[in-house]
């Protein structure tokens, strides 16, 4: 046989084997369609797969210290399927469970809970919510150890339902502001809702296998889309700030009766929002934040008084109007055109100076000055009113703000009284928060910036998102005419209208507002109260609105309801020690046991942490971490060692040690049982001069 | 017109192209059905960047096979000598170094091009033109196995243990290939044993020092015991089960949602889901008709190494092929080995391409040259 003929043979015999091979596959794929074919299409139809979502953590709020404003936490309600329970265990045990439950939930007798449970046995439910008030992890294992539930889901018919549910650990402070999410946890109101979108993130996708009791058990087949969890909003609220804002606020209203109020606390320079409080009385007659006054749109308002430094500022820089000037008001009534003015003092001011006009709030005086300036070009008034920033819209970062209402001099509704009127602060409205941006400008020396209550998105450690401190007008005014309306506002305090809240250890420099409300149209003796400036006035840090609605105890005016409001929250900022707002107590989720842990694999621990129900958030990306304990949340820190570097273990369970230890090549002995206590090399060596460890375990 | 270009331009065994061409096609189709599955949801249900992705890589492959077929097919025998020097270091890069997916680090990164690619793909091209290039020359001298048969064993060794370091099923596959070329070389079968045998030994080092050690004997722990059919595979059963004579028609499938790798390892299993068993069959003997094709050109090949090279690169090819779809029907375990011409695998497709080319080179130039000088006779 030649060369070639015999790698012919060879290469047919080679050829065979392979046929030979391809009809075993094709006997496979015969047996597997008609022998095997019943057996695998039930086993198809049994396997119940389905691809099911997996809910992404939404991001949590943040202040301005990082502290958590709103997280996720997981909290069960408690259900009871009664059917299952067997007769001779419910009748022994129910007394026992009903007394417990009664004494836990602390709403109903125990004879009112042994007749729920009682009554859903007897008609077969299988389903009876105990009650709807959410437990945290801890409670869910002390009821779980009570008789009847102790025997578990499948004998003792307990049901805890997990829940997640936003956590706030400040509780309701700041409660509109920071927001609410609805049962699909998507936010409602305030920053949940307006960052909603950055909150949220992106659910995953797994597919998942129907087991026994409508569970539904996770494949892991490696397929699955990861969710991306939702980014951190960093708010620029302070937590010590809102805390002072909110008591105060809420001192001012029990004391006068009042309807609602709101105050805004924002720092001067960058325009960064420390404070939103709200209080209104709810149906109940209590005080609770129902809706954001402060800047939303049904807190748009007639001003009143606290508008005349926008008119007399207008003055100032289209006249050469000095504050020695002297104005005529009069007998304390004033009739322009069809309309009637009046001062609030009985019998009015007389020939006043423009500083007295200002200092004791007439609105004569302000209208006077304003309809002899600009009677004959009202939109040149108008545009100083814009340039001041009153009339812009301050595109607010959250969403729902009130846009001010500001008339024009050719709308229809536009009448000769209207100038005189819109000088005193009527026929206009605007938010607190926009009175107060202008007010913060005056503060700022004539830079008006818009105001920030987000400053950052964040994801970790890392910047998704950060929004500036935007300036939207760099000089509102002169200098000289900024100074001027300083000098006006201090002379308020000082002599005028809101001395009663003047003070020696620091100035404050600001403006009373009494407007009368419109009810059906008409102007009834209702009063919407307001004080609104910034302190302290010599070097201003921070600008500070209070509004008061509809004061009832015989105080009606400004400087008696709202301006003593400011000053609490004043004094408090800058003269009271800081040990006082350590009295300020979060509500506790731990009964003092807080866990330990101390570092890890990042994924564990976060899922321990949720379910124990710990609020937790990370500062890094890193898979190993190390943790800090701020107040009762835990901070992730990242524990990243570098490639030839030995790691740091110490607070590790042996078993992630070991792991990455011995990934690294390392030999690893231990003595002891618990957490790594002590590493024989210390950490950040470099591990080619190693090849053991020892690990002390405590 | 077309006609004509097409008889001009191409050249080679037609059969060739048309298997190509068919597999291609029905790839294209069944790939895109199965990126439209869980995995690819990634891409925000995007699956039409993987179809034109995929498309855009058989393109290629085509135009790597054109250009590779008009090369004259002797200059393979230096390129590959010089490609398997250079494989060494960057299998061992590879091993150290290269990008890890799926726990193995079998790929790196080509830094200008930014695309990823498989050193062993490499590795396993040159070494069956080497082996075809040496053993075709020393014909006259087959059974001395210290003059002769020593440095082909060397190299062998050499590249399936470095391939195993990261990719054992690979280095499996190169190495029954390599014994069969030896074996059509007329390599007597007494060293093909000691071949084995020392293969084995080697191969379960080269386990414990590489990274898929763990994997390799857990699998074939599951395949031999039997005790519970993995996921993977019982996905895979019950696409092939259900898909009947004549399938459940093009994108029906419903196992691509929860069958792992349906667009690259178990497509097999998919194509018979949505066309059926017939087409299944006309697949599998698709291959062996491109086997019998590399054979034809084995036989008409005047010279030794082209007709050894087209020996060997057919039946590494259709070997990959049968491995594949013997894991889909569960007949071995399961290994990471896709299905030439048909799974979306990137850079590999470029290398099926270029091993198709060589095998229509060695075809075109049996055509051109009926009458030539080197026959096999004048080597003896």
């Amino acid at each position: 046989m030649n060369i070639k003929k015999s790698i012919l043979f060879n290469a047919k015999i080679s050829f065979l084997v392979v046929v030979l091979f391809s009809s075993l596959i094709i006997y496979r794929i015969f047996i597997l369609q008609f022998k095997e074919g019943n057996h695998w299409n039930k086993i198809s139809e049994n396997m119940n797969l389905s691809l099911l979502d997996i809910k992404a953590n939404r991001g949590s709020i943040l202040s301005d210290d990082r502290s958590i404003l709103a997280t996720s936490l997981p909290f069960y309600k408690v259900a009871f399927d009664p059917s299952i329970v067997s007769n001779s265990l419910f009748t022994k045990k129910i007394d026992s469970l009903s007394l417990l439950l009664s004494n836990f939930f602390n709403d109903r007798s125990k004879e009112s809970y042994k007749s729920l449970i009682k009554k859903g046995k007897d008609s077969g439910k299988k389903y009876i919510i105990l009650n709807r008030k959410r437990i945290n992890y801890e409670e869910k294992e002390i009821l779980s150890k009570w008789p009847i539930f102790n025997e578990g889901r499948l004998k003792g018919g307990v049901i805890f339902e997990k829940i997640e549910k936003r956590y706030r650990p400040f509780s309701k402070l700041g409660y509109r502001t920071i927001g609410s999410v609805d049962e699909n946890y998507n936010g409602t109101v305030g920053l949940e809702y307006s960052f909603n979108n950055y909150l949220i993130g992106k659910d995953g996708k797994a597919l998942y296998q129907k087991i026994a009791g409508n569970n539904w058990k996770p494949v892991f087949d490696g397929n699955e889309v990861n969710p991306e969890n939702g980014y951190d909003v960093l708010t620029t609220i302070n937590i010590n700030i809102q805390d002072i804002a909110e008591t105060a606020l809420l001192n001012g209203l029990v004391s006068n009766n009042a309807e609602y109020g709101c105050a805004i606390i924002m720092d001067v320079k960058s325009g960064e929002i420390k404070a939103i409080s709200n209080l209104s009385r709810n149906s109940k007659g209590r005080y609770v934040e129902l809706y954001n006054y402060a800047i939303g749109s049904q807190g748009s308002r007639e001003p009143g008084s606290t508008f005349k430094l926008a008119s007399m500022l207008a003055l100032f820089e289209d006249s050469k109007l000095e504050l020695i000037d002297t104005v005529d008001t009069g007998k304390g009534e004033y009739k322009f055109y069809t309309e009637i003015m009046k001062d609030h003092k009985e019998g009015g001011y007389g020939k006043i100076t423009v500083k007295d006009v200002f200092e004791q709030s007439s609105n004569i005086g302000v209208a006077k000055l304003i309809e002899d300036h600009f009677k004959d070009s009202p939109s040149k008034f108008l545009k100083y009113i814009n340039k001041f920033g009153l009339s812009k819209d301050l595109n607010f970062q959250m969403i729902g703000y009130g846009k001010p209402f500001i008339k024009n001099s050719n709308d229809s509704s536009w009448s000769k009284v209207s100038l005189p009127w819109m000088a005193h602060g009527y026929e206009l409205k605007v938010t607190p928060l926009q009175t107060l941006s202008f007010y913060n400008a005056i503060a700022n020396n004539g830079r008006f910036v818009k105001p920030l209550i987000v400053k950052k998105i964040i994801k970790a450690n890392n910047v998704i998102e950060e929004f500036d401190t935007e300036v939207f007008e760099d000089k509102i005014a002169s200098n000289k005419s900024i100074q001027k309306a300083k000098v006006l506002l201090e002379g308020v305090v000082e002599r005028g209208t809101a001395k009663n809240i003047n003070n020696s250890y620091y100035k404050i420099a600001g403006k009373t507002g009494t407007a009368k409300k419109v009810i059906n149209g008409r102007y009834v003796n209702k009063y919407y109260t307001s004080f609104v400036g910034f302190f302290p006035s010599d070097k201003p840090q921070y600008s500070c609105i209070v509004v008061i609605d509809e004061p009832k105890n015989y105080r009606i005016y400004g400087s008696d309801v709202a301006a003593p409001v400011f000053r609490e929250i004043s004094d408090r900022i800058l003269l009271t020690d800081y040990n006082v707002f350590n009295e300020f107590q979060k509500t506790e989720i731990t009964n003092n046991n807080f866990p330990l842990i101390r570092s890890g694999f990042r994924n564990d621990l976060i899922d321990i942490s949720n379910h124990f129900g710990i609020s937790n958030h990370s500062n890094t990306d890193d898979d190993w971490v190390k943790t800090k304990v701020i107040d009762n949340s835990i901070s992730w820190e990242s524990n990243k060692s570098g490639i030839n570097l030995i790691p740091n273990v110490i607070g590790m369970t042996y078993r992630d040690a070991l792991y990455l230890l011995e990934k690294k090549g390392l030999k690893v002995n231990f003595s002891g049982s618990g957490r790594v206590k002590n590493q024989s090399i210390l950490p950040g060596k470099n591990i080619k001069n190693y090849s053991t460890i020892h690990l002390s375990l405590r | 017109m077309i006609y004509r270009w097409i008889l001009e331009n191409i050249k080679g065994d037609r059969w060739i192209w048309f298997i190509a061409l068919s597999l291609s096609i029905l790839s294209l189709l069944v790939v895109y059905s199965a990126t439209g599955s869980l995995a690819y949801q990634k891409m925000q249900g995007n699956t039409e960047y993987y179809l034109f992705k995929h498309f855009f890589l058989i393109l290629l492959s085509f135009v790597a096979m054109w250009f590779t077929h008009k090369i004259d097919y002797k200059y393979f025998s230096q390129i590959s000598k010089i490609c398997l020097y250079a494989c060494i270091p960057l299998l061992l890069f590879t091993w150290k170094f290269g990008l890890n997916i799926n726990d193995a680090s079998r790929w790196i990164n080509i830094p200008i091009l930014n695309q990823a690619f498989q050193p062993s793909d490499l590795a396993k091209l040159s070494l069956i033109v080497y082996l075809s290039s040496y053993l075709s020359k020393h014909q006259m001298n087959i059974q001395n196995i210290k003059e002769t048969l020593i440095f082909p064993l060397i190299w062998i060794s050499i590249i399936c243990l470095l391939i195993a370091l990261t990719n054992f099923s690979s280095s499996v596959l190169l190495f029954v290939t390599c014994i069969i070329l030896l074996f059509i070389s007329r390599v007597p079968i007494k060293y093909l044993s000691v071949l084995l045998i020392s293969f084995v030994f080697a191969g379960s080092i080269a386990m414990f020092i590489g990274q898929r050690g763990q994997t390799v004997i857990s699998r074939f722990e599951n395949f031999i015991e039997k005790k519970e059919i993995p996921f993977q595979l019982k996905q895979a059963y019950i696409a092939v089960s259900t898909g009947g004579l004549f399938g459940k028609g093009p994108g029906k499938s419903n196992q691509k949602n929860f069958l792992p790798q349906s667009y690259s390892d178990f497509i097999y299993a998919i194509i018979i889901e949505e066309y059926g068993l017939l087409t299944g069959l006309f697949v599998l003997v698709l291959y062996l008709f491109l086997l019998y094709r590399g054979l034809v050109t084995l036989m008409k090949s005047e010279r030794a190494f082209g007709g050894l090279l087209s020996a060997g690169l057919s039946f590494a090819l259709v070997i990959q092929a049968i491995i594949n779809m013997c894991v889909v029907v569960g007949l071995l375990p399961v290994t990471g080995l896709t299905l030439p011409l048909v799974s979306m695998g990137g850079t590999s497709q470029l290398f099926t391409g270029i091993t198709l080319g060589i095998i229509l080179s060695v075809s075109r130039y049996n055509e051109d040259e009926n009458n030539n000088n080197l026959v096999y006779d004048k080597i003896i």
